[in-house]
């Protein structure tokens, strides 16, 4: 891997999200919007049952951490189509840019938009709703690590599907992100799904991470041995993913679809 | 790579989209410093072949060896010696000139960029788009600057697919003499693509007819207009053209695409 080819893809996500206003919403927006609607419900759950875990610590910790995976997930998925977008991926794929060097310059760019996003959803839930997350400690650090593999993981097999079926394939950015908000317990525990949908809910490794996440919030001690599955089942999952967008890149080239975007 | 080897080597490259040839067991030898043109209808196979050349194609069978580097294996070092630029492929928006320059530079593994890019917007003359944004380039002006783009690292081959179409007479001169300063100041090798007879007979030595996605004709233009019988290149392309509807072949709107 070259080190040059990486920074210049990093330098290229920079000049853009620097000149589009519009890119900044997916790091200050609607993670903001996003604390204010769950922090007011979890306010309300709150009043209504004193003494309820569903509240506001549930609620905003769990909006926190789903803003981490993302926008890894984001960061790869949205790089990627920037390029069909602007039609310029023809241009990066007759440079010697290798595909994986591509993929670790925008991730590793979408460490520096997550830094910013987390800067942003900390400030804001000390502001509105006086809580911070930081006040766990270490404990998130490894919680962050398995969001983070997952994210990339899905956008990864999103990329593959957006170069197998092209545009039409694009939506899965944002609603995959949703599927694994609903089926991961993000804010409360996947018990609360209906029964037929914790089978579901039990087989991702995202969901030991936020019951992980809920663990330490309760003042427990990390739950090593979940975050230990959680961590065999994202890097299948990533394995998997890698794969499975390498098949999906194969295809891309074989039946020559990159003139969609010529 | 040695002198003598070529700079590009397709033997039996085929490739066939929904059960269609778009290029049939094509062999196409490019030596060190040549400057060929691949010509053909509409649809005969060009933009495919060149497309297979930069790896963004996968063939169905056959071998293609890019400036002595084996595809799809050595892709990456193949690369660092090519250029490519294509009259309708648009530069990345949002970018000034000079920041696509950069990153380009970069892509091509360029360290230290800035003398690279400030000696080769003097060579083409275009100091005053450095500060402008892609997007509010003209066609031709585009074009100058994908060239220098694409040369930054003084590539040994420069592919170059249709680069004067939609380009006035004037712009498209001045192409042709940066793309002829290239080629003799670096002694890199031309692989053009163009429908403009006038512009292959001045900027290139050799040329590739294809039809059907095979050779039809191979040499220089006046061998070319010899064999076919006819007074000019312009004229032997059109007897060509006219051999491949005769034979149910392509045009625009039949040959095998994606």
């Amino acid at each position: 891997m070259s080190l040059v080819r990486i920074r210049a893809v990093m330098l290229r996500h920079w000049i853009v999200l620097r000149r589009a206003p519009h890119r900044w919403f997916e790091i200050s927006f609607w993670p903001v919007m996003d604390v204010l609607l769950w922090g007011s419900v979890g306010a309300y759950v709150k009043q209504q049952t004193p003494g309820s875990q569903a509240g506001t610590v549930y609620l905003l910790a769990g909006i926190v951490m789903f803003w981490t995976f993302t926008q890894a997930q984001f960061s790869i998925a949205l790089g990627v189509n920037e390029e069909t977008w602007t039609r310029n991926i023809l241009n990066v794929m007759t440079t010697p840019v290798k595909e994986v060097e591509y993929i670790v310059g925008i991730a590793l760019f979408g460490l520096l938009k997550l830094a910013l996003c987390l800067l942003t959803l900390t400030a804001s839930t000390i502001v509105f709703f006086g809580f911070d997350l930081s006040d766990v400690g270490w404990s998130v650090i490894p919680i962050v690590a398995l969001l983070l593999i997952n994210g990339w993981a899905l956008a990864l097999m999103v990329v593959g599907l957006v170069l197998r079926f092209g545009q039409s394939a694009e939506i899965l950015i944002w609603g995959f992100n949703y599927v694994i908000m609903a089926f991961s317990g993000v804010m409360v525990p996947s018990s609360s799904l209906p029964s037929g949908l914790r089978i579901v809910a039990q087989q991702l490794p995202t969901t030991r991470a936020f019951a992980a996440l809920r663990a330490v919030l309760d003042g427990k001690p990390l739950p090593w041995g979940m975050l230990g599955l959680s961590l065999i089942g994202s890097l299948v999952f990533l394995a998997g993913a890698i794969a499975f967008s390498s098949w999906l890149l194969a295809v891309f080239r074989k039946r020559g679809f990159v003139t969609r975007y010529s | 790579m040695s002198a003598a080897e070529p700079v590009v080597a397709l033997r039996s490259v085929s490739k066939r989209f929904r059960d269609k040839p778009a290029v049939d067991s094509l062999d196409l030898i490019v030596g060190r410093g040549d400057r060929v043109a691949l010509l053909g209808p509409n649809g005969a196979g060009k933009t495919t072949t060149l497309l297979m050349l930069l790896g963004a194609i996968t063939p169905d069978s056959g071998t293609i060896e890019l400036v002595g580097y084996r595809l799809p294996h050595h892709r990456t070092k193949a690369l660092s010696h090519v250029g490519f630029v294509a009259g309708y492929l648009p530069l990345p928006e949002n970018l000034k000139v000079r920041e696509a320059l950069n990153i380009f530079a970069g892509f091509y593994g360029l360290r230290k960029p800035k003398p690279v890019i400030d000696a080769a917007i003097d060579r083409f003359g275009i100091a005053h788009l450095a500060d402008q944004q892609s997007r509010e380039l003209s066609s031709g002006q585009r074009t100058l600057v994908s060239i220098v783009k694409s040369t930054l690292h003084q590539p040994k081959l420069l592919i170059l697919d249709e680069p004067t179409a939609s380009l006035d007479p004037d712009v498209a001169r001045r192409v042709r003499t940066a793309l002829l300063d290239i080629h003799h100041e670096f002694g890199t090798t031309l692989l053009v693509t163009s429908h403009n007879m006038r512009e292959v007979e001045t900027l290139c030595e050799r040329v590739v007819i294809i039809a059907h996605g095979t050779v039809a004709a191979d040499g220089t233009p006046n061998e070319i207009a010899t064999t076919f019988n006819t007074d000019d290149l312009e004229d032997a392309f059109l007897e060509i053209a006219a051999q491949s509807r005769a034979r149910g072949g392509a045009d625009d709107s039949e040959g095998a695409r994606p």
